[in-house]
C-alpha cells in the first residue's frame, strides 16, 4: 500500500469518513449525487491504489456496470414511458433504463469506496477501533490476524513433509487424495492445539486474565484530526439537511421526478463534492506542501 | 539481597513414580547470570517453571521456593506477571499478537497501565533492543532471531527483576544465536536484572554466565562458576563434559590429571593464550634444534612410535619440532609434507593416544554405542540392507573416512566411485516471484554415490530452497537438477520417494500422524503391497536401528526433540532411500542427541546411502560430514573434505580449529587439537 496523508489521519476519521460516504453512496440516488460519488471514488481510489485501481476499473467494473444497466430494463418492465416491446410481449421502458443505469452506478460506487476502505483502514485500525467497544474482542482479532499467516505456513511445511512421503493431496487416486488430505488437516489440529498451550502459557506468564487489562493503541487524536474531523461533521450536517428537505432523492416509478435545484440544493451538491473529495484535497495539499518546501531547501 | 532460595525442592509429574526433581537446594543472588544446563528430560524446564508458580505443573511437591524472602507461591499473580519474566523456547509460539508494537504492550495492557505510561515504556524497549525499524510491521514477517528478541523485549518492558529463559536460542541460528544470548547479557550487566537461563550451546553462553549448575535425573551435580563446574564435571567423567566448549575440553584433554585448581580457558581467546603459553613452554627447551627441524619430521614420528608414553619433561627436541615447523609455514601445508600427526596416527595404531582418538570420535555418547540393540540382531533381518547395524563394519569405515579425509588433505585424490552422481545440480536458477530476486544463482555442483555432503551457510542464501529442488517440491527456471540421473521434479512421488530419495524435514512434527510410534512407523505401509510380516519385520529392523524401543508406546508429541528427531527419521527410513536429505536436523538438540544423530548417520553412510545435510551447525558437520560445501548467495562458493575445508577458513570454522589454527591449521575438531598437543611432547 501507498502511503497517503488520509491514512497517517486518527482511525476514527477513517471510519467516519467512510460510514458516511458508504451510506450516502446507497441511499442517494440523485444524479447529481450520483456522480459527484462516482467521481469521488474513483479519484480517490486511483490516488490510494495507482495503477492497480485503474487496471481494476476498466477490467471489472466497466463490464459489470454495462451488465447490471442491460440486465435492469430486460426483468423490470415498471415505468410509463414505454419505449419498446420485447420479443415475448414485454415493455421495455425509459425508467427501467435509467433505474438500471443509476442502480449499477451506486453498486460500482460502493465496490470503489470499499476498495479505498480496504487501502486506508489496516486491520490494526479496525481493532483499535473496536477495541474500544469491546476489548476481548479486539484482541481476539489481533490473535487471529497472528495466527492466520501462521497456520497456512504450518499447513505448507506438514504438505511439503507428507509429499516427500508420498502422501500429498496432489498424489494418488482421488480416494487417496481426499484421505491424504484429511491426514494432513489431523496433523495440522494436533500441532495447533500441542502449540497453544504454550502461547496460552506465555499468556499468562504475561499477565493475561488480571482484572482491569487496558488497551493501548499507537494512535493519537492530534490537532489536524480535529480540524478534519470538523470539518467532515459540518459537511455531513449539510448533506443530512439537504436529505432532511429532499434534495438528494429522485422518484423514478411510476415516472422520472427530480426537484428542482434551489440554491440551497446547489449548496447541498457542493457540500457533498467536499465531503467525498476530501482524501485527495488532503492528499492535493500536503503534496503541494511538500514541494514547496523541498524547494525552499 | 536473595531472589531466590529453594530448599529440598521434589516434584513427580502425576501418576509417575519418578522423581522429575529430586532434593534440589539452591539460593540465586540478585543480579546474578545463572546458566543451568543437563541432558534433555533432566529437569530443567520443570525447575525453572516451578520459579513462576503460574507456569508451574501439576504434579506431587515437596520442600520450599521462596520468592524475595515468601514463599513463591504466596506471591499474587500481578506479581508475577511484572516481576518475574520468562521466555519460552519457540519464538512464535511466545507471540500473541499480530503487530510488534502491540506485542509490546501486551504485558502491559494486562497490568492495566495507561496510555501514556504504555507509550514511555513501548517506546524505551524498542529503543533499547533496536526494533525501531521493524516496530509496525506484522510479527509474521519476523526472522526467528527478531521474534525472539520481540518475546524478550516485551517480557522486559514490564521491568521484571528477575528473568527466566527456558532454551531461549534453540531454535535459532548461530548469528541470531549469539546476539541473542549478548543482548541477555548486557541486560543482566546494564540492568542488574537477575537472569536464570538453560541453554545448550554453551560454548556461546557460558562465558556470559557467573554460574553454572549441571542437573542429571533432577538433580544437582554441579554448582559453582562455569571453569570450576567443568573441572568438577571432568572429574566426574560426567557426559555432560562433551557439551562445554571446545578451549575446555582441549585443556582438560591435554592437561589431565595436572592442576585440577588452575582455571581452565573458557573462550577462543583464552584457549589461545593458554595453547601459546603452554607451547612455549614444551618449545623453550628446544631452541637449539630448530633449525633442522623438517628432516626431522620422520624421525619424530617414528620416534614416538616408539615411545608413546614419552613424559612431557624429556620432550624430544625433534616432537617439539614437528609443532614448530608448522607455525613456521603459516597456513600452508605443502602436499609433499606430511603433517606429523599423521604420520604418527599411522604408524603407531595401538597407543594410548590414538585409542583416544578414535573414541573420542563418538565421546559423548560415551559407552552407549558398546551395548547398541540394535547392533547385534542384523543376521535376523533380511531385508534390512539399508541398516548397516554391524559395529566392526562402523569402526573400520569410521577409520576408512578419517584416513580418505588425511589423504584429501595431502591432495591426493581418492579412487572416485565409477557410477553416476547421486545428485546433480548444473547451472541452475531459480526464483520464487516472476519479478523477484534469484534464490538460486547458477548453481552447479555434485554428490557422489555414498558420500556425506553437508551445504553449510548463513540464513536466506538459498540452502532449504535446493533441498526443496532435490525433492522436487520446486523446479528451476534454467538449469537440470538430476537425482541419481533422472529429473525429481517430473517423476512420480511413488518412483522418487520409493527407494531412491527420503527427505527429513526440519520440524519432525510434521511427519506424525498416529497417536503412537510404533502405529506411526506401521503407517508409512499404508497402501504397499506387502504381508503383515515383512512390515513388521521391516519396523523392527528400524526400531533397533534407531532405538525407539523405550517410545513405542509414547505420542510422537511427548518425544524431546531428539528423539522425536530419531522416531522421523526411522520413518523415513522405512522408505529404504539410497539418497537421504536432511534440513537442520540438530536444530534444538543437545549434545548428547546430536551425537548420537551424527552416529546414525554415519552408520546410515557407511552402509551405501548418500547423505545431503543443509546446517548451520560447523561443529557438527566437521565431526561427521565427510565432503562439506559452503553456500553463499545463492550458489556453492567452495567444497571440499571437511577437514581441509574448516582448516581453510578464518571465521566459518570450529571454535576448536579457531583457538589452534596459528599453530596447528588442520587441526579441526577438539580432539584434533589434543592429539597435537599430545603429539608435540
Amino acid at each position: 500500500m501507498r502511503r497517503t496523508a488520509f491514512s497517517s489521519y486518527h482511525p476514527i476519521v477513517n471510519f467516519t469518513y467512510f460510514a458516511a460516504v458508504l451510506v450516502f453512496a446507497m441511499l442517494f440516488m440523485h444524479p447529481v449525487f450520483q456522480a459527484v460519488a462516482l467521481v469521488s471514488a474513483l479519484v480517490n481510489s486511483v490516488l490510494l491504489n495507482g495503477r492497480r485501481a485503474v487496471r481494476f476499473n476498466l477490467r471489472f467494473l466497466l463490464p459489470l456496470f454495462v451488465l447490471m444497466a442491460v440486465v435492469n430494463p430486460a426483468f423490470s418492465h415498471a415505468g410509463v414511458t414505454i419505449l419498446f416491446y420485447l420479443r415475448d410481449g414485454n415493455p421495455v421502458t425509459l425508467e427501467s433504463i435509467l433505474y438500471g443505469i443509476a442502480a449499477s452506478c451506486a453498486y460500482a460506487t460502493v465496490i470503489v469506496w470499499f476498495s479505498c476502505y480496504n487501502a486506508v483502514m489496516t486491520s490494526d485500525k479496525f481493532i483499535y477501533l473496536f477495541g474500544r467497544i469491546m476489548p476481548a474482542l479486539s484482541l481476539i482479532l489481533s490473535m487471529v490476524l497472528r495466527f492466520v499467516p501462521r497456520y497456512r505456513q504450518q499447513v505448507k511445511a506438514i504438505s511439503d513433509a507428507q509429499k516427500c512421503v508420498g502422501r500429498d493431496v496432489t498424489q494418488g487416486n482421488p480416494l487417496r487424495r481426499a484421505r491424504n488430505g484429511i491426514r494432513i488437516l489431523s496433523v495440522m489440529t494436533t500441532w495447533a492445539l500441542e502449540n497453544a498451550i504454550e502461547t496460552a502459557d506465555a499468556m499468562k506468564s504475561r499477565g493475561y486474565g488480571l482484572p482491569n487489562r487496558t488497551s493501548f493503541s499507537i494512535y493519537r487524536f492530534d490537532g489536524r484530526d480535529r480540524n478534519a474531523f470538523a470539518a467532515m461533521a459540518g459537511l455531513i450536517g449539510v448533506v443530512l439537511l439537504g436529505a432532511a428537505f429532499g434534495e438528494n432523492g429522485i422518484r423514478y416509478f411510476p415516472s422520472v421526478h427530480v426537484k428542482h435545484a434551489s440554491p440551497f440544493g446547489v449548496a447541498v451538491y457542493a457540500a457533498y463534492f467536499m465531503l467525498c473529495m476530501l482524501p485527495a484535497a488532503i492528499q492535493i495539499v500536503e503534496e503541494l506542501k511538500w514541494k514547496s518546501i523541498a524547494s525552499k531547501n | 539481597m536473595e531472589i531466590y532460595r529453594i530448599k529440598e525442592l521434589s516434584f513427580a509429574f502425576p501418576l509417575q513414580d519418578k522423581h522429575a526433581l529430586s532434593g534440589i537446594d539452591l539460593a540465586i543472588g540478585a543480579g546474578e547470570f545463572v546458566a543451568i544446563c543437563g541432558k534433555s528430560g533432566c529437569g530443567k524446564s520443570t525447575l525453572l517453571r516451578h520459579l513462576k508458580p503460574i507456569l508451574a505443573p501439576h504434579g506431587r511437591l515437596s520442600g520450599t521456593i521462596h520468592y524475595k524472602g515468601r514463599p513463591a507461591a504466596e506471591t499474587d499473580r500481578r506479581t508475577q506477571a511484572a516481576d518475574i519474566g520468562f521466555v519460552l523456547q519457540n519464538p512464535d509460539n511466545g507471540i500473541v499478537t499480530d503487530k510488534v508494537w502491540h506485542e509490546l504492550a501486551f504485558g502491559l495492557e494486562s497490568l492495566g497501565y495507561g496510555q501514556q505510561t504504555i507509550r514511555l515504556r513501548v517506546a524505551e524497549m524498542a529503543s533499547f533492543f533496536g526494533i525501531q525499524s521493524w516496530f509496525r510491521k506484522p510479527v509474521n514477517e519476523l526472522s526467528g532471531g527478531q521474534k525472539q528478541l520481540l518475546n524478550l523485549a516485551s517480557v522486559m518492558a514490564m521491568h521484571p527483576s528477575v528473568l527466566i529463559l527456558d532454551e531461549p536460542t534453540s531454535q535459532l541460528d548461530p548469528i541470531s544465536a549469539v546476539d541473542f544470548l549478548e543482548t541477555v547479557s548486557k541486560i543482566n550487566r546494564e540492568l542488574g536484572t537477575t537472569v536464570i537461563l538453560t541453554e545448550h550451546r554453551l560454548e556461546e553462553a557460558l562465558p556470559l554466565a557467573d554460574r553454572l549448575i549441571v542437573l542429571d535425573d533432577g538433580a544437582v551435580i554441579a554448582d559453582d562458576s562455569p571453569r570450576r563446574a567443568g573441572a568438577w564435571l571432568h572429574g566426574l567423567g560426567h557426559p555432560m563434559f562433551a557439551s562445554m566448549p571446545s578451549p575446555m575440553r582441549i585443556y582438560a584433554g591435554v592437561e589431565a590429571g595436572a592442576d585440577p585448581a588452575a582455571p581452565s580457558p573458557l573462550t577462543v581467546k583464552e584457549g589461545r593464550q593458554w595453547l601459546d603459553r603452554r607451547m612455549n613452554g614444551v618449545a623453550g627447551g628446544a631452541n637449539a634444534a630448530i633449525g633442522r627441524k623438517r628432516e626431522l619430521i620422520g624421525e619424530s614420528a617414528a620416534a614416538q612410535g616408539k615411545k608413546p608414553e614419552s613424559m612431557p619433561s624429556e620432550a624430544p627436541p625433534a616432537a617439539a619440532e614437528g609443532s614448530q615447523s608448522v607455525s613456521a609455514d603459516g597456513a600452508e601445508i605443502l602436499p609433499s609434507e606430511v603433517p606429523p600427526s599423521a604420520a604418527v596416527a599411522e604408524s603407531r595404531p595401538a597407543s594410548a593416544n590414538d585409542l583416544a582418538f578414535a573414541d573420542d570420535n563418538r565421546m559423548p555418547a560415551g559407552a552407549m554405542s558398546g551395548n547398541l540393540p540394535g547392533s547385534a540382531p542384523a543376521a535376523d533381518v533380511p531385508q534390512s540392507g539399508a541398516y548397516p547395524a554391524n559395529p566392526a563394519i562402523n569402526e573400520a569405515t569410521a577409520r576408512e573416512a578419517r584416513k580418505s579425509a588425511w589423504r584429501l588433505l595431502l591432495d591426493k585424490p581418492v579412487a572416485a566411485p565409477a557410477a553416476a552422481p547421486a545428485v546433480s545440480f548444473k547451472d541452475v536458477w531459480f526464483k520464487y516471484d516472476k519479478n523477484g530476486p534469484d534464490a538460486i544463482k547458477d548453481l552447479s555442483f555434485e554428490v557422489k554415490k555414498g558420500e556425506f555432503y553437508c551445504l553449510v551457510g548463513g540464513n536466506g542464501t538459498g540452502k532449504s530452497t535446493t533441498l526443496s529442488l532435490m525433492s522436487g517440491l520446486l523446479r528451476p527456471y534454467r538449469g537440470k537438477v538430476r537425482i541419481d540421473g533422472r529429473n525429481p521434479a517430473a517423476l512420480g512421488a511413488d518412483e522418487l520417494f520409493a527407494n531412491l530419495l527420503a527427505v527429513l524435514p526440519q520440524n519432525p512434527q510434521t511427519l506424525f500422524v498416529k497417536k503412537t510410534v510404533e502405529l506411526d512407523l506401521h503407517e508409512i505401509f499404508d497402501g504397499a503391497r506387502l504381508t503383515k510380516e515383512q512390515k513388521r519385520e521391516k519396523v523392527e529392523a528400524a526400531i533397533r536401528f534407531a532405538e525407539l524401543e523405550p517410545l513405542l508406546g509414547m505420542h510422537p508429541y511427548d518425544l524431546s526433540g531428539g528423539e522425536q528427531q530419531r522416531a522421523a527419521l526411522a520413518k523415513v527410513l522405512l522408505l529404504e532411500p539410497s539418497i537421504l536429505l536432511l534440513d537442520e536436523p540438530t536444530k534444538g538438540l543437545d549434545g548428547f542427541f546430536k551425537a548420537k544423530l551424527g552416529e546414525f548417520l554415519q552408520k546410515l553412510n557407511a552402509g551405501g546411502v548418500t547423505i545431503v545435510m543443509v546446517s548451520h551447525d560447523i561443529e557438527f558437520c566437521a565431526r561427521y560430514g565427510e565432503t562439506c560445501a559452503m553456500f553463499f548467495d545463492g550458489g556453492v562458493i567452495a567444497s571440499k573434505a571437511a577437514k581441509p575445508f574448516f582448516a581453510g577458513n578464518g571465521f566459518y570454522t570450529t571454535a576448536a580449529n579457531r583457538m589452534a589454527r596459528h599453530r596447528w591449521p588442520d587441526a579441526v575438531t577438539a580432539e584434533d587439537v589434543i592429539a597435537r598437543c599430545d603429539d608435540s611432547r
